[in-house]
This record gives structure tokens, C-alpha cells and sequence, in this order.
């Protein structure tokens, strides 16, 4: 769920005669790009919706439904919204042209085209995509810590949930809290403190699984999304991830500091109320305040209602057997 | 008229294509002539328009040339000596294209 490496820019060409396809295939052979076509606009959409490309290469004058209707649908679909489009067209005019800029292509070229001017246009669109992507990405990231933001975490919390729903799947929420963090801010000053939230966060990172969606959920609070993950399981991880809390070590001016931190845990198997965003939250959250009165440091369960300190053992859990991931 | 290579023969990288393109000629020949001794104007426009587009990048600018003016004499409703007369010269002009050897 971390920042992925980009694969090879992938390009779809949309063009009702197959000689452009190769034309295009072959022009763009020196910039390593994946190149793929189909003739027919309404199959191009599909294609575009389906396999997601970095960059449209348009026909103007396709068969059935024209390039223009196709770009309008291309920026109206909210999967291929994002994808830049660059028409190819035979007619030069600029009535043509204004219309495909306005609709909301990045460019155009003329057929046929000057192979140099091809690439050009090309990588510039990559480029332009590129930074985008960033942006996108960006704007979903916690700035201090890296983790996923509160925003991205809501989303993802509104999404699995339905998949949960649909597949009758689990799904668990971890709720963490770092305990006593004023006190640390006021002993050692607000940068030691985003030093122990980012050691923090590296912590919850490292020792989460590469499923888990973890998140800095504001201030000194952390959030977890564990997909297909039932109670006992969310347990196992929070246990690991509070031991790894505790573990960890920071060095301020005069002295090494330790700090700890509470977790509270629901899942949508254990809920007593309807399946919603905000039940499986509040259910972490009464769990994560349990920890709290219970002296902190520390891993509370909400299982139908009852709050149930963890230990770490299984027996905490009753005596249900069966174990999840 | 002489014979017509495309200009980009001796590069590796379209010598491949242009030969497809050279050799799908003869097809698209008949299907102009098919086209224009049963009347049916819009799909010669439809194949000038990709002769059009393609012609020049497989290094035949005159394809592209002699295309263009076909294809803007149907788009402006030209009468029928006209179109037959530039529908034949692209069709002799495809005619003189030869396909490059393999190499």
C-alpha cells in the first residue's frame, strides 16, 4: 500500500485504420513506451476504462461515435478522467483544434505527423501526467510521518467497508493513541515530539502487514484498516505493534525517552450496531478510551458491546477456537 | 509515371511496415475503384481520409497530396468528372508505389 515504482508508460491508441496503429508503434519505439490500439471508439473506451493507460492518442474522424464524443466521454468517466489525451488528426483546421483543447485534450497532432514532433508531444504529456500522479498521491499523504492521511484513510474506510459487505468479508479498524504525548511536547519541545510521532509511525508501518492501510489519523492518534482481517487477528497485530511501540527508543538532549502507546480495536464481525463507517470507528474508539482508563499502554477489544482488555493470549477471546491470518 | 518509394526505406525501424503498407496497396486500389463505380461517396472519403493520414508518415508524401485533394472534392460536394478524375490519379499513383525488398 506504500508509494509504488511506475511501470513503463502505457499508451492507447485510438484509430480507426490499422496503419496508423503501426505507424504509432513504430515512432514510438525509441521512448520504451507500451503501445496498444483499437479502431473503434466505443471499444476505446472500454479498452481505456479497462487497462488504464498513461496517454490517448485520439482520431478525430472515427467511425460511429467521433473522437470528440469519445474525449468527452473519456473526461466525464471518473476512471479515465485523469488520463491526457492528445488528438491525431487529419484536418488541420482550427475550429477542430479549439474543439479537442476545450473538451479536454492536452494536444493535438496533424496526420500525418513528423515523427520528432510525435515524440515531443508525447513525453511532454508523460511528463505533465507524471507530476499529476504525484499530486494525486501527495495529496493523500500525511506530510510528517508519510503514512496515509485521515482523508485517504476515510475513503479507503468507505470502500473496503462495502467490500466487506458484499463478500461478507472482515474487516477490522485499529485505533492508536500515543500516551502521554503532551507531556513529552512540553519536557522536550514540539520537534522532539514529531520526531517521536514520525519514529512512531515507522514503528506501526514496519510491523503492520503489507495489506494494512495505516494511517496518521491527526495529532498523536493513528488509524489501522485491517482488510480481511477478523478481531482475533487485529489483536495479534496490535499487540505486536504496541510491544513495538514500547520498544522503541529516542534520543533527546539529556536523556533517552520511551513513550508508549493505547490501541483500541473493532471489527465488522463484532459490531453490535449496523455495518457503517462511523459505528466501526466509534466502536475503536470506546475500545481505544477502555486502554486509556485501564492505565494505557495497552490493547482493548470491542467485541458486541463489551470491551475486552487483550493480552496477547488467546484466552482473552473466550473460548471460540479457529484462528484467522 | 516512374516508380514511388517511400523515403524511408532505409530506416531499420519502418522498413517492416512500409512494406505492409507498400503491399496493401493493390486491396485499398480495388476498393476505391469498388467505391466509386457504385456511387458510394462517403466510404471514398472515408479511404482518401486514411490514405491521407497515413501516407506521408510511411514516407509517401504524394499519397498524402493527391489524397487530401480527393477527399476535400467529396467534402465539398464536387461534381462527379471531378471526383472520378482524382480518384484515378490517386489510384495511378498507388499503382507506381513499389514494395522496398526485405532486408
Amino acid at each position: 500500500m506504500n508509494p509504488e515504482v511506475p511501470n513503463p508508460n502505457r499508451v492507447l491508441v485510438i484509430d480507426d485504420s490499422e496503419s496508423i496503429h503501426k505507424l504509432v508503434i513504430a515512432r514510438l519505439r525509441p521512448e520504451g513506451l507500451e503501445v496498444f490500439g483499437e479502431v473503434d471508439g466505443e471499444r476505446g473506451i472500454e479498452r481505456a476504462v479497462a487497462d488504464q493507460p498513461d496517454l490517448v492518442l485520439l482520431d478525430i474522424g472515427l467511425p460511429n461515435v467521433d473522437g470528440f464524443e469519445v474525449c468527452r466521454r473519456l473526461k466525464e468517466h471518473p476512471a479515465t478522467r485523469g488520463i491526457p489525451v492528445i488528438f491525431l488528426t487529419g484536418t488541420a483546421d482550427t475550429e477542430s483544434k479549439v474543439r479537442g483543447l476545450d473538451l479536454g485534450a492536452v494536444d493535438y497532432v496533424t496526420k500525418p505527423f513528423d515523427q520528432v514532433e510525435l515524440r515531443a508531444r508525447v513525453r511532454a504529456a508523460l511528463r505533465a501526467k507524471r507530476l499529476q500522479d504525484i499530486l494525486e498521491q501527495q495529496s493523500h499523504l500525511d506530510g510528517l510521518t508519510g503514512l496515509w492521511n485521515r482523508r485517504y484513510l476515510d475513503q479507503r474506510l468507505e470502500s473496503e467497508l462495502n467490500v466487506a459487505r458484499r463478500y461478507g468479508r472482515p474487516l477490522s479498524l485499529v485505533l492508536v493513541d500515543v500516551d502521554h504525548f503532551k507531556r513529552v511536547n512540553d519536557d522536550h519541545g514540539h520537534l522532539f515530539g514529531d520526531i517521536v510521532l514520525q519514529g512512531i509511525a515507522e514503528g506501526l508501518r514496519a510491523y503492520a502487514r503489507r495489506s494494512d492501510i495505516v494511517a496518521r489519523y491527526g495529532g498523536e492518534e493513528f488509524a489501522i484498516l485491517l482488510t480481511d482481517t477478523n478481531l482475533r487477528s487485529a489483536m495479534y497485530v496490535s499487540e505486536r505493534l504496541r510491544s513495538s511501540a514500547e520498544n522503541r527508543h529516542f534520543e533527546a538532549r539529556t536523556e533517552i525517552v520511551s513513550v508508549t502507546a493505547s490501541f483500541g480495536v473493532s471489527c465488522t464481525e463484532d459490531l453490535a450496531a449496523e455495518l457503517t463507517p462511523e459505528a466501526l470507528l466509534k466502536a475503536a474508539d470506546l475500545a481505544l478510551y477502555a486502554s486509556k482508563d485501564a492505565g494505557r499502554n495497552c490493547v482493548h477489544l470491542y467485541r458486541s458491546g463489551e470491551l475486552l482488555l487483550a493480552t496477547g493470549n488467546p484466552n482473552a477471546l473466550g473460548s471460540e477456537s479457529g484462528e484467522g491470518r | 509515371m516512374g516508380s514511388i518509394r517511400s523515403t524511408y526505406e532505409s530506416d531499420p525501424d519502418m522498413l517492416e511496415i512500409v512494406r505492409e503498407f507498400a503491399a496493401e496497396l493493390p486491396s485499398r486500389i480495388t476498393k476505391l475503384e469498388a467505391h466509386l463505380a457504385a456511387g458510394e461517396l462517403r466510404e471514398l472519403q472515408t479511404l482518401a481520409h486514411q490514405l491521407k493520414g497515413a501516407g506521408g508518415g510511411y514516407g509517401f508524401p504524394q499519397i498524402t497530396e493527391l489524397a487530401a485533394s480527393l477527399e476535400s472534392a467529396l467534402k465539398q460536394g464536387a461534381a462527379a468528372p471531378v471526383v472520378k478524375d482524382r480518384a484515378s490519379a490517386l489510384c495511378e499513383l498507388l499503382r507506381a508505389v513499389v514494395v522496398p525488398e526485405a532486408r
